[in-house]
């Protein structure tokens, strides 16, 4: 059991980013993450167990995040600035209880890896995930050709994505190897 | 067909740069094309989300905002609980909460003399004498030095509903910033908020007595209602809706012909946001209107929107702006 605010500094991050996936803008999510945090807390889930509690704060959010773009295809009729097919995938695929990295993964081991990757890719994605630069100020900054940057992003990207599957099954065995009885 | 560079770049392209409607078709083609393609287009796309550092921000802020929200929506949902668990149980639970936010808001050394609700929430406390307060949203209620069965004073700032123990030799008394309302036993509501064209006290049962601070009295008998012009102090006494002047104590959101105003600053506490507008049309609305499940703040938006020529957009956090357009 643990407490309300454990649970809430453990995952509120984890959850925005989450949320990110689905709705583009940070204030409305912070008011979707703050009403499931709220509902969360009303309803006493914090004292389920952990894994629970994570599918439970998970789920919520993602619904939370499908109800407000319903809501915005009604009211406001927007213009999308995602494109809706990619979008609509995303939401086909953790929908279907595929469970994403964020999820899986705690932040702490998230920038370990990132840290372990090699120097080249470890810059590439401090400077697009940290610092926010788009792949043409990347390409000024480190004064090599957009297109270099573009496939570096994607290797480093895919480069992490294997550091951290490693990492789960290395606990996977972790977990099969400890003694018996 | 492209090649592996190509479609590399292009997701590259679609997560961090700028992606033309060509790419963005092409795009969609190689995914489509093999589900080997969308896994890998997605499993990228789930490592780009997940290596933000992005969401971290104004942390410890965030939290102090939902703790305040939390504590009290937890507090207000026990309707059914005083009548059955002994006062003396529900006073400690108002003696910690009113510690609790003693040290938050008031900060004083003394005992536990003052009890503050925040903006979106609302809160049920019982004092030494039995009597049960309901606080409404933004309200704070200071209990008078050495307050006891004999001694009976409290001082309102905000809404409160009072459900005063009876006791003929000692009465109660409610101070606000302009008037004072005095009883012997009976249930109440008295609204009284600095930011408010008008303030009110509501008598459900029994008898009040009311003193303005011009040295008027008044006297109200069960379902009147007294308000006045906060800056004239311009009495008007009428029979009260009830339903809508004590919903709030039960978790609803009723209101009956108030300026426009008046029901923007009760959402605004009610809610604990804050909603802008400008311009002058506004100040001729009249609204009346029920919000019984506990809507949220982006349904009762909507609902303005559909009933009056209002559109709204989120401006920050927790805020948002009206805009006057006629239909």
């Amino acid at each position: 059991m643990s407490s309300f605010d454990d649970i809430f500094k453990k995952y509120h991050t984890p959850l925005f980013l989450y949320a990110r996936k689905f709705v583009d803008d940070e204030d409305v999510i912070l008011d979707l993450v703050q009403d499931v945090f709220a509902l969360f807390w009303e309803k006493k889930k914090f004292r389920f167990e952990e894994e629970h509690v994570k599918a439970y704060l998970f789920n919520s959010v993602r619904n939370a995040c499908l109800n407000f773009l319903k809501h915005e295809k009604v009211v406001r009729k927007h213009q999308e600035n995602r494109s809706s097919v990619l979008q609509e995938m995303d939401i086909q695929y953790y929908g279907s209880g595929e469970k994403s990295l964020i999820e899986k993964e705690n932040l702490e081991k998230i920038y370990q890896a990132i840290d372990s990757l090699s120097d080249i890719h470890k810059e590439i994605i401090e400077l697009s995930r940290f610092e926010g630069l788009k792949n043409k100020e990347i390409a000024e900054r480190l004064n090599i050709p957009i297109r270099t940057v573009e496939t570096r992003l994607f290797r480093a990207l895919s480069s992490l994505r294997e550091k951290l599957s490693k990492n789960t099954f290395h606990i996977f065995l972790n977990i099969c190897h400890l003694p018996a009885g | 067909m492209i090649n592996t560079t190509e479609y590399e770049q292009l997701i590259a392209r679609y997560l961090n740069g700028e992606l033309s409607k060509e790419d963005e078709a092409e795009l969609i083609r190689w995914v489509s094309e093999k589900p080997e393609n969308k896994t890998l287009f997605l499993e990228v796309k789930d490592t780009w989300d997940a290596s933000s550092k992005n969401g971290a921000r104004e942390m410890e802020q965030l939290l102090q905002f939902y703790r305040k929200q939390a504590s009290h929506k937890q507090n207000s949902r026990f309707p059914g609980w005083v009548s059955g668990i002994a006062a003396a149980a529900v006073l400690v639970v108002g003696l910690v909460i009113g510690s609790l936010f003693q040290n938050n808001y008031f900060g004083e050394q003394s005992q536990v003399e003052s009890f503050s609700v925040p903006m979106g929430s609302r809160s049920q406390l019982t004092l030494a004498d039995g009597t049960v307060v309901n606080l409404n949203s933004d309200s704070h209620l200071k209990l008078c030095k050495n307050f006891s069965v004999q001694n009976r004073q409290v001082t309102l700032t905000g809404e409160g509903y009072f459900e005063v123990t009876a006791d003929k030799k000692h009465p109660f008394t409610v101070k606000t910033d302009k008037f004072d309302v005095q009883v012997t036993g009976t249930k109440f509501n008295v609204s009284s908020y600095p930011n408010d064209k008008k303030i009110n006290a509501t008598l459900t049962e029994g008898q009040i007595q009311l003193f303005t601070k011009h040295n008027k009295t008044f006297k109200l008998k069960p379902g009147e209602k007294i308000s006045f012009n906060q800056q004239t102090m311009e009495p008007v006494l009428e029979q009260a809706d009830m339903e809508s002047e004590v919903a709030w104590v039960n978790g609803k959101f009723i209101f009956n012909e108030i300026p426009f105003s008046d029901l923007i600053r009760r959402l605004e506490r009610w809610y604990d946001v804050k909603l802008i507008y400008k311009g002058s049309e506004f100040d001729s609305m009249v609204y009346s209107g029920k919000f019984l499940n506990q809507e949220t703040i982006w349904q009762v938006l909507d609902a303005l929107v559909l009933t009056s020529p209002i559109d709204y957009r989120k401006n920050n956090f927790r805020e948002f702006e009206l805009l006057y357009k006629p239909k």
